[in-house]
């Protein structure tokens, strides 16, 4: 009996403490770097200065082989060598935020309008203001990169982040599965309006039951002449505005109309059923099974597409091209306000986005290894180019990368041309401080979960739950929110001769 | 100065038994009550500082009770309330029937080995991830291509939209949260079953008693205590709601809010932009407090009735 007992109570606390020991793994992986050991004060001693840099991505396995070579080339140039880590995409805003509220040791770090929020972060002390450091250390970044990105990535008048020069503006286009189109002899330029897609649709979803002819997600919304305060929040003003009026989107009949013709197409099947919880179309693009959806664009971005699903793919314009606050903001690096060498870390990033040799580096590895080059300026990856696999657009300016084969040769030019091409949104500069409404925002967050995603993509009869979703945004002091936007708004175009 | 010495002694008496408590007192200590310090946060406005944590919490600017306005402002704060609790109400008592219940009928498998598989065939699912568990269920109730939905076609009956039907939640997500937490729970129950004295049963057969009246007499009474012990625990975390069940079982979808949102959901959506982590710990601290103040007064309750079975 005894003994029994004594082999049970065994097994409970064995239990237990696999439980522990399972739960505890997931945790501190981040913390197991070590802080620079040496002073600030080196400026004498002339000893090489470790930079801890963070960015955005899957972290790649010839990572550490990069960063030596990368050491080799600052060493000599900067005298500074960089500590690199990468964190992947859905864990950055999270361990990022983390991180830095617990002032762990960071010099530079990504930020941008959809991961580790520039604006917020800027505000709340994350960053290092970058004014002055700009103009001792960053005069080749100021004469490179398109002006337009750091006067659009300004926060309450400084600059916070160094923006990565690439496209400009946002602009949506329909894609298109080629293949299909040419099956039934459709014209992709004949979608123009959202409204206009619907004999497309129908000729696909009559004819190809298998086929799923709107790739939708969870996160769709139509793309309409708003200029949002907040991405994806009810606040917004009107592309042409010229009293800068802050309105409710969905109170406009602009967007009712819309939305009754998403639902009619939800209703007609074009979309699918479980749009509302559906958070990837990977399957869809992997497997060929969809004819269109949106996405965003820039320059040769259909040789881009049909590069990565293996089959061709074109588009339309569904937009015009807009250059937004989010837009600009897309992709930076700034440097932390804990950091111990802000001076080398400027320099760092100056070098980064004007030296064509350690910007490639960074981007496409070691020649030879990851890549070898076929001319002056264009490369062809190798097959170890797998263990080194970098987010391009992540890591500063793209418009001095070699071309890959089979790039055209005016690529970048043809960026620039697109970034002449932008037109200025109306919210461009101005950057809504939620502090004074926070409990607000919360508030409103919750219901624009609640609503927001059924409503946009027809899940749900708009008749009914449009007018459901404004009551519960009022109460939730959508007004308020409103108000205080308008007063700061109103602050901005004074200053600005707006 | 008795006192001092007295102390001493006591220590060195029982040096071997304080040794044994040392490594749980000390992760206590660093992981349970330091951090208890943090709850400062949720008085302020909490913005960083380049001189590091400290720096950060000393420099950023007292606002009172501001960080929980948010929780209380808007007709949510009752559904989510509600729905945390009665959630919770329903995993402890239906829980704790089922994992009783499966405790004993495990004991009365005669076949050792049997008994161990069942066992660990209803322990296994515990140990599954939610994102894990929430695809379980997707391939169940997907509207196109879900198992429940294809039978249903079978049969020639409407398929179900069911990630945007409210009605059918409250059950799903009570058979979701059993079925993973039952087979576990019941290990607890079985390991004391297996502490009882085998000679109570025996004179139990001696004197006639039925299977029945041998689980209802003897088994029940003495399993009170740690059925008391594991609810008193169960509800100190009443307020705390299973945030991976409550978010990746629905598949975050919108229209089903009204039953899913509880408040660890709700603080997650309203927060994950803003990432203001005063309000945040505001959150934490409010369901922690009630959590205690429920823990004292059921335990207070439980004294009142059998000091023996309360927690302190």
């Amino acid at each position: 009996m005894g003994k029994k007992r004594k082999t049970f109570s065994l097994l409970l606390t064995s239990l237990m403490a696999l439980t522990l020991v399972v739960s505890g793994c997931g945790g501190n992986k981040a913390n197991n770097n070590a802080a620079p050991a040496d002073g600030g004060n080196a400026a004498k001693t002339e000893k090489p200065v470790e930079l801890i840099w963070y960015t955005i991505g899957p972290p790649q396995k010839d990572l550490d082989k990069v960063v030596d070579e990368i050491n080799k080339y600052t060493k000599e140039k900067i005298n500074a060598t960089i500590d690199m880590k990468m964190l992947d995409f859905g864990d950055y805003t999270q361990k990022m935020q983390v991180m830095a509220a617990s002032g762990e040791p960071m010099d530079i770090l990504f930020t941008c309008s959809w991961a580790f929020d520039y604006v917020q972060n800027a505000r709340k002390g994350a960053f290092m203001e970058l004014d002055d450091l700009l103009d001792k250390y960053g005069q080749g970044i100021k004469d490179t990169i398109d002006p337009a990105f750091l006067e659009g990535s300004k926060v309450d008048g400084h600059n916070y982040a160094i923006p990565a020069n690439k496209e400009l503006p946002a602009q949506e286009v329909w894609r298109f599965n080629k293949e299909l189109l040419d099956k039934y002899n459709l014209d992709a330029s004949s979608a123009t309006t959202f409204e206009s897609l619907e004999p497309l649709l129908k000729t696909i979803k009559e004819n190809e039951p298998d086929i799923t002819p709107y790739a939708m997600l969870k996160d769709f919304v139509p793309a309409m002449p708003f200029d949002y305060l907040i991405e994806k929040m009810p606040m917004v003003v009107p592309m042409d505005t010229t009293d800068y009026k802050v309105i409710n989107i969905l109170e406009t009949p602009e967007l009712k109309e819309m939305l009754k013709t998403v639902r009619k197409y939800y209703e007609a099947g074009y979309i699918s059923p479980e749009v509302a919880t559906t958070t990837s179309a990977e399957d869809l693009y992997k497997s060929g099974k969809w004819f269109m959806d949106r996405a965003a664009t820039q320059p040769f971005a259909d040789n881009l597409w049909s590069a990565s699903y293996g089959y061709p793919v074109v588009s339309s314009p569904a937009s015009k091209p807009y250059i937004y606050n989010w837009s600009v903001m897309g992709s930076m690096q700034a440097i932390s306000a804990n950091s111990k060498y802000p001076e080398k870390a400027m320099e760092f990033l100056n070098l980064l986005n004007t030296d064509s040799y350690l910007r490639n580096l960074v981007d496409s590895g070691i020649e030879g290894v990851h890549y070898e080059k076929v001319s002056d300026n264009v490369i062809k990856n190798l097959p170890d180019s797998k263990n080194y696999d970098m987010p391009t657009f992540s890591l500063g300016n793209i418009m001095i990368n070699y071309l890959n084969e089979g790039d055209p040769e005016n690529k970048w030019e043809e960026f620039k041309k697109f970034n002449e091409s932008g037109i200025n949104a109306p919210l461009l500069g101005f950057n809504f401080d939620t502090s004074k409404v926070s409990n607000e925002i919360a508030a409103v967050q919750n219901v624009k979960e609640e609503f927001w995603s059924s409503l946009m993509t027809g899940t749900v009869d708009p008749e009914e739950y449009l007018p459901k979703a404004n009551e519960k945004f009022k109460a939730a002091g959508l007004d308020k929110i409103m108000e205080e936007a308008q007063r700061q708004i109103d602050e901005w175009r004074a200053a600005n001769n707006k | 100065m008795k006192m001092v010495g007295g102390f001493f002694r006591n220590v060195l008496k029982n040096k071997v038994l304080l040794l044994m408590v040392l490594p749980g007192a000390l992760w206590f200590l660093f992981f349970s009550y330091l951090p208890m310090f943090g709850t400062v946060i949720a008085f302020k406005e909490y913005r960083f500082s380049r001189d590091g944590f400290w720096a950060s919490i000393v420099n950023s600017k007292w606002v009172g009770w501001d960080n929980f306005k948010f929780l209380f402002s808007t007709n949510d704060a009752y559904v989510i309330t509600r729905n945390t609790l009665l959630y919770n109400i329903a995993f402890i008592f239906i829980g704790l029937v089922l994992s009783v219940l499966l405790a004993v009928v495990l004991s009365e498998i005669t076949n050792k080995r049997t008994a161990k598989i069942y066992q660990t065939g209803m322990f296994m699912p515990y140990f599954l991830s939610w994102v894990i568990v929430g695809y379980f269920a997707f391939s169940f109730l997907s509207s196109e291509r879900g198992l429940l939905n294809q039978i249903f076609e079978m049969f020639g009956a409407e398929p179900v939209q069911w990630y945007s039907q409210s009605k059918y939640w409250p059950f799903i997500l009570i058979l979701v949260y059993l079925w993973k937490a039952v087979g576990y729970n019941s290990v607890v129950y079985l390991a004391a079953i297996m502490g009882i004295d085998r000679s109570l049963y025996e004179a139990a057969m001696i004197d006639g008693a039925s299977k029945f009246q041998q689980i209802r007499r003897i088994t029940i009474p003495l399993l009170t205590p740690i059925i008391t012990i594991m609810t008193l625990l169960a509800i100190g975390k009443i307020f705390y709601a299973d945030f991976g069940l409550f978010y990746q079982v629905p598949r975050d979808s919108g229209t089903l809010y009204s039953v899913t949102n509880v408040i660890d959901t709700y603080v997650y959506r309203g927060l994950k932009t803003t990432g203001e982590i005063g309000m945040s710990t505001a959150a934490g601290l409010y369901q922690s407090v009630v959590g205690f103040i429920l823990v004292i007064t059921s335990n207070y309750i439980v004294r009142k009735f059998d000091k023996d079975n309360a927690l302190f």
